[in-house]
């Protein structure tokens, strides 16, 4: 046997590991449930408890407006985060992201055609904003193989740039024809991203896709994590890369298409809550994942709250998502070059 | 036999000329076999031929008598293992967590690895001294003791072949020699070893059969002690080779001629 190399680190525990996505789990519905009670009625603020026996408006604002806009909330994060990390971590690709792929702009562009041909109820907007996003990603993939230049990496960062821009202009052609009265307005709600519209309808018309989509990336997690590494390691491990890649893609897109059709383009969340939880949690995704979809949860809860509550009128989903994510993005890297120094 | 080659050949789309033409080799359960010859002979080609990332254009490559084409995937993960060249890191995965992937033919896709599975990459991270990594990241091991836990990911596999493509290309000469033991020590335990290299040393001590290629050929086989010859290399490399009395940590293969490799410190421990 050869002489042992030390480490300076035990093994990672399991039990600590699972006492650390408990312990996120449980601070994720501590803070949910606190979102629900935040907000402009009875005045901007806390509503108390006890307000809920004496009052009927408080329980019609709490049960019929506040807490089917949450669940909304809730599972477009827990979406956009899986879909965020199972993204990066398939492409290898650490600012891989929905958004980054052509897949947000690909959905918006997709509800924004269906919105201006006529396409009438949720279900329509949402299977046209699926099949653009999958366009979306699929040029992307196709664009970045057929790339003569740089590693894989670099391929997918420039065709996720250029299939996201030509799908922009596609949405600002459309916005550009639409009836400045009745279309415009709808199309320009989904390219700021909004909950202010989730009631229990639309959120339960989201409900099976997002579920599906993040309970999918979360039991597959171990061999999202294998696809991670080399890919010709994980063909001799017995996978086969571009199939498993595909399906994770296409499951990922659908809950991002289904949650996109009813909140419009949020952005950021898919790109930094999957960093935060592997910092957190490792980036094995086994662990990475339930954690992304706690914290991605959690966020995007947090991000509506705000954008409900901080002013008298309601703020862009998006841009409260924007602001805080770049945020964080910025302090996380910041401390890791200090880290990286030390 | 754990791995033929039969008569394989094999070009690359565009090119005009074969990389791999026509070659059989056969390695046996126990023994390890060095595929060696300059950079562009068709070395790593033959690799990505046996291990199934290429099809060969003509031929067959047997894992065990099996043809490799009528193996599924996964069946093939639990006969071969592969270490290729270069792997590109781009998450931080413990050194536990990534030879645990060692595990993934033998653990349902729709499930996690187990107590099981872990205690596996414990053993295999144990069994080429890198024990005390398991909680490191794979992005801050050094090239040598990173070359030592992706073998452990081969062993965690549990395949009676494991190939390996350069894998000293990139190790200072205490790492190349650390690694040559560990590889003895599996040779030794029953696991056939494929291994390509430029490494005329390297091929000496670890391997107990050299395969000379030159141009997608195979110009000489035999044991190492009478393949490794001056003349041969020569031909294959196409520069003088002469002997030297530069230090080198594999002198005490190098000075046997009788064919048998083995190091004072794994003769030290009645091993190799």
């Amino acid at each position: 046997m050869p002489p042992s190399v030390e480490g300076k680190d035990p093994s990672p525990c399991r039990s600590r590991v699972a006492l650390g996505i408990f312990t996120v789990a449980a601070a994720s519905v501590a803070v949910t449930v606190a979102c629900l009670f935040v907000g402009r009625y009875p005045k901007p603020g806390f509503m108390p408890i006890s307000l809920l026996l004496s009052d009927p408006t408080a329980r019609a604002v709490l049960f019929g407006s506040r807490l089917p806009r949450l669940i909304a909330a809730i599972l477009l994060g827990a979406v956009l985060g899986s879909s965020g990390n199972a993204f990066q971590m398939v492409f290898a690709n650490p600012l891989a992201e929905p958004g980054f792929l052509g897949v947000t702009q690909g959905a918006a562009l997709g509800a924004a055609l269906a919105l201006v041909s006529g396409a009438q109820g949720d279900a329509a907007i949402a299977v046209s904003a699926f099949a653009v996003a999958l366009l979306g990603l699929g040029a992307s993939v196709r664009l970045a193989r057929a790339f003569s230049f740089g590693g894989w990496v670099l391929r997918m960062a420039l065709s996720g740039l250029a299939v996201s821009a030509a799908l922009s202009a596609g949405l600002a052609i459309v916005k550009f024809g639409a009836d400045p009265l009745k279309e415009l307005p709808d199309i320009a709600y989904w390219t700021m991203g909004s909950l202010a519209g989730a009631g229990w309808k639309k959120t339960a018309f989201m409900a099976v896709p997002c579920i599906a989509s993040t309970a999918f990336l979360v039991a597959y997690g171990w061999r999202i994590t294998a696809l991670s590494v080399d890919e010709t390691v994980a063909s001799s491990l017995g996978l086969r890369p571009r199939v498993e890649r595909a399906i994770i893609l296409v499951f990922a897109s659908a809950g991002v298409a289904a949650a996109v059709a009813v909140a419009g383009t949020v952005t950021w969340v898919g790109l930094v809550v999957p960093h935060v939880a592997r910092r957190l949690a490792g980036a094995d995704a086994r662990f990475s994942m339930p954690v992304s979809v706690l914290l991605g949860a959690t966020f995007a809860a947090v991000c509506d709250t705000i954008a409900r509550a901080a002013l008298p009128g309601e703020l862009p989903l998006g841009a409260v998502t924007a602001l805080l994510g770049a945020g964080a993005f910025v302090a996380m890297f910041s401390k890791g070059s200090k880290e990286l120094a030390r | 036999m754990n791995l033929r080659t039969d008569s394989v050949s094999y070009g690359y789309p565009g090119s005009s000329r074969d990389a791999v033409s026509g070659v059989s080799l056969d390695l046996a359960e126990g023994t390890a076999l060095a595929v060696i010859g300059p950079n562009g002979c068709g070395k790593s080609t033959l690799l990505s031929l046996a291990v199934g990332a290429l099809v060969p254009r003509s031929g067959r490559v047997l894992y065990g008598g099996a043809d490799r084409s009528s193996l599924g995937r996964r069946d093939a993960a639990k006969k071969l293992s592969y270490l290729p060249q270069i792997e590109r890191f781009t998450f931080q995965l413990t050194a536990l967590e990534y030879v645990m992937l060692g595990r993934v033919p033998w653990v349902d896709p729709w499930s996690g690895p187990g107590t099981d599975d872990q205690a596996e990459a414990c053993e295999a991270l144990s069994r080429v001294g890198m024990e005390g990594a398991r909680g490191r990241h794979v992005t801050e091991l050094s090239g040598g003791e990173l070359q030592l836990v992706r073998l452990a990911r081969c062993l965690a596999q549990r395949t009676g072949t494991i190939v390996l493509d350069e894998p000293t290309s990139m190790l200072d000469p205490a790492h190349s020699l650390l690694l040559a033991d560990a590889l003895r020590d599996l040779i030794s335990s029953g696991k056939a070893v494929l291994f390509s290299t430029h490494d005329a040393l390297f091929a000496r001590y670890a391997a107990d059969f050299v395969a000379i290629m030159r141009d997608g050929k195979l110009v000489h086989s035999g044991s190492s002690g009478e393949a490794l010859r001056a003349d041969r290399l020569e031909e294959a490399f196409g520069v003088p080779f002469g002997t030297s009395d530069v230090p080198t940590p594999f002198a005490g293969a190098a000075i046997e001629a009788n064919g048998e490799v083995g190091h004072g410190r794994n003769r030290d421990r009645g091993e190799g």
